[in-house]
């Protein structure tokens, strides 16, 4: 089968503005990005009081998070599935089948990933980086506040980490966001969709954006380390 | 007058090991002090109790007259006015102005007037010309002197210094015990830990000898 | 060992050749959806001893699937699309298998008012006045085909807020969206009836001569492509249009209704 032919069509879509397509890339991108944002205050203060106190059940905490890492998109899904369905108990909200259960979801698969990274970061902090700060008169937030600076490469690593995860996720997307067009699809689903159909052309222009962008991401973090990450 | 600054009592143990016994010692207003004793013997211990970083199993820490128990919280408004340093500072991967403002940044001092005391600091520190380089390349001599700048900057009513010239040597420690000196003399109330005879061999300073988990004035 | 190497070999060579007794179909989410073919398959199978392999998509995809050769058959519910199929030249033996109809259904509240209308076309055209959601198949199947007929009958363009739901999928899926969503979708009363547990929608009009819905069997052009079983792929058609064929369609029900009706001439 020539597959020149889709390619060719595929750049034309692209270039050409088509909305529908567009229209597929800004949401996978506002949904990953907002759900990251979302959860940032919430998991980057958690870390960090995770990596430095100790708490009864901490170290179960932390294992519990990392198995989560690699828990199946699908499963979170339809979970998610079961409780915003009519019949589920937040059916009330009718939030099923809309971009807000797709976030919820992203939120519930990226939050162990930024969980797991941050507490790596202040971990790997060094010990002075917060008593120097408070040395200084800084308040525990403040100084909390200078540590995570100080890793900021490591802990923007699992924001880079997690927005890969999300963006190009399908399990979850396509269950409870139902691929609705103009409403619920993005680049993953959309994809499936496309592909499935035989409309190769937008498959290809889809998949090409995912691909930029999944490893945009990551060169553009290695890239602003510069010499401070690869110390 | 009474002394500005008074443990008593400290008991500080690590799991078996009992560093300090029921340990005392006071410091005037406007003296320099230095802390011996062999390695091991708990001196940065001390230094980190007292500055609030480290808590004991017990004793009492007394602050111009203000009490509280060394093994509670540390009272906050005592880390405006009580700087230590570490043996090895950190310098925050900002800039060199950025690390000697920090603690003014802390205080809420206006940008204009943080970076002319910053500067002045630089200066006397004698880095004014490091100014563009990342803290993170500079030497350990300059580190320290870094370090010193950004706690003299802060005016402390006392500074607890950690071994200032461990691991330097040369250049770089003549430099370092310069500033230390003029530290002594511009009557900051100061306690150092220390190996440097140099430090110690200076007469005015009242030396206190770590020994037999307790504290005790030298001759 | 090399005997048993051989042996697995020709295991593996008989069980290709088994291939003459596969016949590839593909056909729309409506016929497997209500578990149709599970019922008529089992029987041609007991028959001539030939499996059908089948894919659901919709019309549309399911005559893509066919002129690429990638099926020998086809089950499909679109009269214009099928013509233009064999106009093209991608099919040949076109016969009429069996109808049902369509049927508008919504939510039992019918928030647009449209229950017991007789007219399909006025039907849908006060949904769309009343802002209520409608699940729309948006994958070129012959519901869709058939849905996108009756707006143009209604002079209505399909698209208002975020409450005209395209989804690209099937039957199924649609209508537990129009479940979900309260609201409204236009199915096949087959895939309907087979779903009544699953959703609490009702039917709201019916009886229009334009929900008629008839299905044909398509063999897939032999000359075209390489490989297409067309012998297995004629004694499917010939089976299904027999009165054995027939029969087994008219009997089977779910939820004791009928849900396809005969019509091979």
């Amino acid at each position: 089968m020539d597959l020149l032919e889709p390619t060719r069509q595929a750049f034309a879509l692209l270039f050409s503005g088509d909305r529908e397509l567009w229209g597929i890339i800004w949401l996978s991108l506002w949904v990953s990005v907002a759900a990251l944002a979302l959860l940032a205050p919430l998991c980057v203060p958690l870390g960090f009081v995770v990596a430095r106190i100790h708490f009864p059940g901490r170290r179960a905490l932390v294992v519990a998070m990392q198995g989560f890492l690699s828990f199946p998109t699908v499963v979170v899904g339809l979970v998610l599935y079961l409780v915003l369905s009519r019949r589920g108990p937040l059916g009330a909200f009718e939030l099923l089948f809309t971009p807000s259960a797709i976030l919820i979801g992203y939120m519930v698969i990226a939050l162990p990933i930024l969980m797991v990274f941050t507490v790596a970061a202040v971990q790997g902090a060094d010990s002075r980086i917060y008593e120097t700060a408070r040395c200084l008169g800084a308040r525990p937030l403040r100084a909390m506040g200078t540590t995570l600076w100080e890793v900021r490469f490591a802990v923007t690593a699992g924001f880079v980490n997690a927005f890969g995860r999300v963006v190009s996720e399908v399990g979850c997307a396509l269950l409870v966001g139902g691929n609705i067009a103009g409403l619920t699809r993005n680049i993953p689903t959309a994809i499936a969709l496309e592909t499935s159909k035989g409309e190769f052309a937008y498959g290809i222009a889809l998949g090409f954006v995912l691909m930029v962008i999944a490893v945009g991401v990551n060169v553009a973090l290695a890239w602003l380390q510069g010499e401070g990450g690869l110390e | 007058m009474s002394p500005l600054f008074k443990a008593e009592g400290i008991v500080k143990r690590f799991g078996e090991r009992v560093l300090f016994d029921a340990a005392s010692l006071e410091l005037e207003t406007g003296n320099g002090y230095v802390l011996i004793g062999p390695n091991g013997s708990g001196k940065t211990t001390l230094l980190r109790v007292l500055a609030g970083l480290d808590s004991a199993q017990e004793g009492k820490l007394v602050y111009r007259a203000r009490e509280a128990a060394a093994a509670g919280p540390y009272p906050e408004p005592w880390r405006r006015e009580i700087v230590y340093a570490h043996q090895q500072p950190y310098l925050f991967r900002t800039s060199l102005a950025d690390n000697v403002e920090y603690g003014l940044a802390r205080r809420g001092m206006a940008r204009e007037r943080r970076a002319a005391l910053a500067g002045e600091a630089l200066a006397w520190a004698g880095l004014t010309a490091r100014h563009g380089v990342p803290p993170h390349r500079l030497s350990g001599g300059e580190k320290q002197r870094a370090a010193l700048a950004r706690a003299k900057v802060l005016d402390p009513v006392l500074l607890l210094l950690d071994e200032p010239t461990a691991n330097l040597d040369g250049e770089a420690r003549a430099q370092v015990l310069e500033l230390v000196r003029a530290l002594i003399t511009e009557s900051h109330t100061v306690l150092i830990a220390t190996h440097d005879p140099e430090i110690i061999r200076l007469a005015i300073l009242t030396r206190l000898r770590v020994s037999a988990q307790r504290i005790e004035v030298a001759e | 060992m090399i005997k048993r190497i051989v042996f697995a070999l020709a295991a593996l060579l008989c069980a290709a050749t088994a291939q003459a007794q596969t016949v590839r179909m593909a056909t729309t989410t409506s016929t497997a959806n209500t578990g149709l073919l599970d019922y008529l398959l089992p029987k041609f199978r007991s028959r001539t001893g030939i499996t059908v392999q089948y894919v659901a998509v919709g019309t549309g995809a399911a005559l893509k699937i066919g002129e690429q050769g990638d099926a020998d058959v086809v089950l499909v519910h679109d009269r214009e699309s099928e013509e233009k199929f064999v106009a093209a030249g991608f099919g040949v033996k076109r016969r009429d298998v069996m109808y049902n109809d369509f049927v508008i259904v919504g939510a039992p509240a019918d928030p647009a008012q449209i229950r017991g209308m007789k007219d399909a076309a006025e039907a849908l055209k006060r949904i769309r006045a009343a802002g209520s959601a409608f699940v729309s198949r948006g994958d070129r199947s012959g519901t869709h085909l058939r849905e996108l007929q009756l707006w143009r009958a209604a002079g209505v363009e399909p698209k208002w807020g975020g409450y005209y739901l395209s989804i690209g999928q099937g039957m199924g899926t649609a209508l537990i969206m129009a479940y979900e969503k309260r609201g409204y979708t236009l199915t096949d009363r087959g895939t309907y009836l087979a779903y009544l547990k699953k959703t609490d929608l009702q039917i709201m009009v019916e009886g229009d001569s334009r929900l008629n819905n008839p299905y044909s069997v398509i063999a897939v052009n032999p000359s075209r492509h390489p490989r297409i079983n067309h012998a297995g792929a004629t004694r499917l058609i010939d089976w299904l249009t027999s009165d054995e064929g027939q029969r087994a369609i008219a009997e089977y029900e779910v939820g004791g209704a009928q849900l396809f009706f005969p019509s091979a001439k």
